[in-house]
C-alpha cells in the first residue's frame, strides 16, 4: 500500500491479515482454491464476486469460523491457532459483523456491547458501560440501549452489532455481507457507519454487493469467482477497466439494469 | 404494536360470514355446556351428593387448614421434584449433545429408560428397595426423587429441542468475540433455549405436580393424602375430591401464568404459548 510506504515503524510492515495457499473443501466441492491475500494495517479490502464464489467462506476462515484444509492464515504474523484458549484470544482481536446481525437475542443492546469486554476481557463494568454507551452513540443507536434486539429495525441492529465488535478494540474487522439482509432504506445508514470507520483508519475486510461502497471506500477490490481470486486492483481501475474476462462479465451483469 | 398470537398465525381475520357463524356456534356450545352442567348437578342431587353432610365440614376452618397443609406438602414435593427434574434433565441433555460419542449413547439410553418406565415403578423402587440398601431418604425425597427421575427424560428432550432451536449465528457471534465454547453454551445458547421452551417445560412441570399425588403411597402429607384423610373422616368421597381437583387445577393454572409472564419479560417471543 502506497500510503503506508513512508511509515517507518517496522510493525506496520507485517500484514494484519495474511493468507497463503489456502485451500478449502466442502465434501467434493472445492470452495477455496489457492487463496493468497495480504491486508495491510488501515487498509479497506472489498471482496466481490458472484454468489457461490467463496467470498463469504474466505471471510469466515480468517477467524476460523470455517476451517481450512491446507495453507496458512496469519494475523499480525501470528499463525491462526487451531482451537482452545489461543484461538479464543486471537478472535477477540478480529471483529466480525454478520449478514443476519446475530445480536444476542436474550440481552439488551447495551448488554450485547458490554458482554465481550466484561465476560471475555474481564474489564471493570463501570468503565465498559461508559465506553459502550459512547460506542452506541457513535453508531447512532444510543437511544435504543435498553431495548432487546428484536425491537430494533434491521439497520439499527446491524449498527449495534458493529458497536459490539468495536467494543473489543479489534485490529481488523470482517464484514460478511453486512447489508444483504437489510431493507433498501436502511442500507445507507449502515454503510455510513462503515465509511466512517474506514476513514478513521480501521483495517477492514468487507464482503459486499454494494458496488458504490466498494468504489468510494475500498483501497483495493478483490474479485473472486469459483473459489479463486481472479483479480485484485484499486477500485477505479477495477470498475473502469477490469483485466479479466470473468470480472468484465460480472460487472456487465450487475450494470445491465 | 399488538403482539402476534398463535391464533393470528394460524387463521386469517374472520370476515362477516365467519363472524356470524362463530357467534351462532358460541351461543349453541354455551347452551350445550350449560345443559350438561345442569344434568351433572341433577345427577348429584338425585344421588344425594349435595346433601349437607358431604359439604358441611368445608365451613370449618380446620378443614381448610388441613387442606392448606396438604397444599404446602404438594408444593414442597413439586418444587423439589421439579428442580431435580430440571437438574437431572440438564445433565442428560448435556450428555446427548456432547461431542464425545460414548456419552451420547449413554445419554440416549438414560433418556429412553426414564421416559419408558412408569412413575409408579420408580416410586416403589425408592419406597421398597432403596431403604433395603441401607439408604434412608427423608420421606419428601422418597416421592420427589422418583417423580423427578421419571420426568427427567422428557425434560432433557425438551431442553435439547430448545438448544437446537437457537440460530447458529448466535454461537458464531459469541465465538467471534472470543468466548470459549463452554461460555457460549452457558451464557448465550442455553438461556435462549430455555426461553424458547418455557411453555413446553411448564407442561412437564405440571406432570411433575400431578405425579406427586402418588405421595399417598408413602403417607407423605400432600394435598392428595390429606384429601384422603378427610374422605375417611367424613365419609365424603366426591365432594372432597372435587375440591382437591379444583385446587390442583388452580396450582397448575398459576404455574402456567407464571411461565407466560416469564416468557414475556424475557423479551423473546415463545415458540408456542398465548
Amino acid at each position: 500500500m502506497e500510503r503506508n510506504k513512508d511509515v517507518l515503524d517496522k510493525s506496520l510492515e507485517i500484514p494484519v491479515v495474511e493468507l497463503r495457499h489456502v485451500e478449502k473443501y466442502y465434501g467434493e466441492m472445492h470452495a477455496l482454491k489457492d487463496i493468497n491475500l495480504s491486508v495491510e494495517r488501515g487498509e479497506v479490502v472489498v471482496l466481490i464476486g458472484p454468489s457461490g464464489s467463496g467470498k463469504s467462506t474466505l471471510c469466515r476462515t480468517i477467524n476460523r469460523l470455517e476451517t481450512i484444509k491446507s495453507g496458512e492464515i496469519r494475523i499480525e504474523g501470528k499463525k491462526l491457532p487451531e482451537g482452545g484458549k489461543e484461538l479464543a484470544e486471537l478472535r477477540t482481536q478480529i471483529g466480525m459483523v454478520f449478514q443476519s446481525f446475530n445480536l444476542f437475542a436474550h440481552r439488551t443492546i447495551l448488554d450485547n456491547v458490554m458482554m465481550g469486554p466484561i465476560d471475555v476481557l474481564k474489564r471493570p463494568e463501570e468503565e465498559v458501560k461508559k465506553e459502550a454507551l459512547e460506542l452506541l452513540k457513535r453508531v447512532g443507536v444510543d437511544s435504543q440501549a435498553d431495548k432487546f434486539p428484536a425491537k430494533l429495525s434491521g439497520g439499527q441492529q446491524q449498527r449495534a452489532a458493529i458497536a459490539r465488535s468495536l467494543a473489543m478494540h479489534p485490529k481488523v474487522m470482517l464484514f460478511d455481507e453486512p447489508t444483504s439482509a437489510l431493507d433498501p432504506e436502511m442500507i445507507q445508514e449502515v454503510l455510513d457507519v462503515m465509511t466512517e470507520l474506514a476513514h478513521e483508519g480501521m483495517t477492514m475486510i468487507v464482503v459486499t454487493h454494494e458496488m458504490n461502497f466498494a468504489r468510494r471506500v475500498a483501497d483495493r477490490v478483490v474479485f473472486m469467482a469459483d473459489g479463486s481470486i481472479i483479480e485484485e486492483a484499486a477500485p477505479d481501475e477495477f470498475f473502469t477497466n477490469p483485466k479479466s474476462e470473468r470480472a468484465r462479465e460480472f460487472l456487465d451483469s450487475i450494470n445491465r439494469h | 404494536m399488538r403482539e402476534l398470537t398463535v391464533r393470528d398465525m394460524l387463521y386469517e381475520t374472520p370476515g362477516k360470514e365467519t363472524r356470524k357463524k362463530t357467534a351462532v356456534a358460541t351461543v349453541v356450545s354455551l347452551l350445550v355446556i350449560m345443559v350438561f352442567l345442569c344434568y351433572i348437578v341433577k345427577l348429584f342431587s338425585e344421588s344425594g351428593q349435595l346433601d349437607s353432610r358431604y359439604w358441611f365440614f368445608f365451613t370449618k376452618l380446620t378443614t381448610w387448614k388441613f387442606l392448606f397443609e396438604g397444599i404446602l406438602g404438594t408444593l414442597e414435593a413439586s418444587l423439589l421434584a421439579g428442580t431435580s427434574a430440571l437438574a437431572i434433565g440438564f445433565v442428560f441433555m448435556c450428555m446427548r449433545i456432547c461431542v464425545y460419542k460414548p456419552l451420547n449413547y449413554i445419554g440416549i439410553a438414560l433418556v429412553e429408560f426414564t421416559r419408558g418406565v412408569p412413575t409408579l415403578l420408580f416410586i416403589y423402587f425408592f419406597f421398597l428397595d432403596v431403604p433395603k440398601m441401607g439408604i434412608n431418604l427423608p420421606t419428601v425425597w422418597r416421592i420427589s426423587l422418583p417423580v423427578a427421575i421419571s420426568a427427567s427424560g422428557m425434560v432433557s428432550e425438551v431442553l435439547r429441542s430448545g438448544v437446537n432451536a437457537v440460530p447458529k449465528g448466535q454461537r458464531e457471534a459469541a465465538l467471534s468475540i472470543g468466548m470459549r465454547e463452554i461460555n457460549v453454551f452457558l451464557k448465550i445458547i442455553f438461556p435462549q433455549a430455555v426461553r424458547y421452551i418455557i411453555p413446553a417445560l411448564v407442561s412437564d412441570l405440571v406432570i411433575v405436580v400431578k405425579d406427586t399425588t402418588f405421595s399417598y403411597i408413602l403417607s407423605f402429607p400432600d394435598l392428595m393424602q390429606n384429601a384422603k384423610v378427610l374422605i375417611s373422616n367424613y365419609d365424603a368421597l366426591l365432594s372432597v375430591y372435587l375440591v382437591a381437583g379444583v385446587i390442583y387445577i388452580l396450582i397448575n393454572y398459576f404455574l402456567n401464568r407464571i411461565s407466560v409472564s416469564l416468557a414475556k419479560r424475557s423479551g423473546m417471543t415463545p415458540v408456542v404459548g398465548r
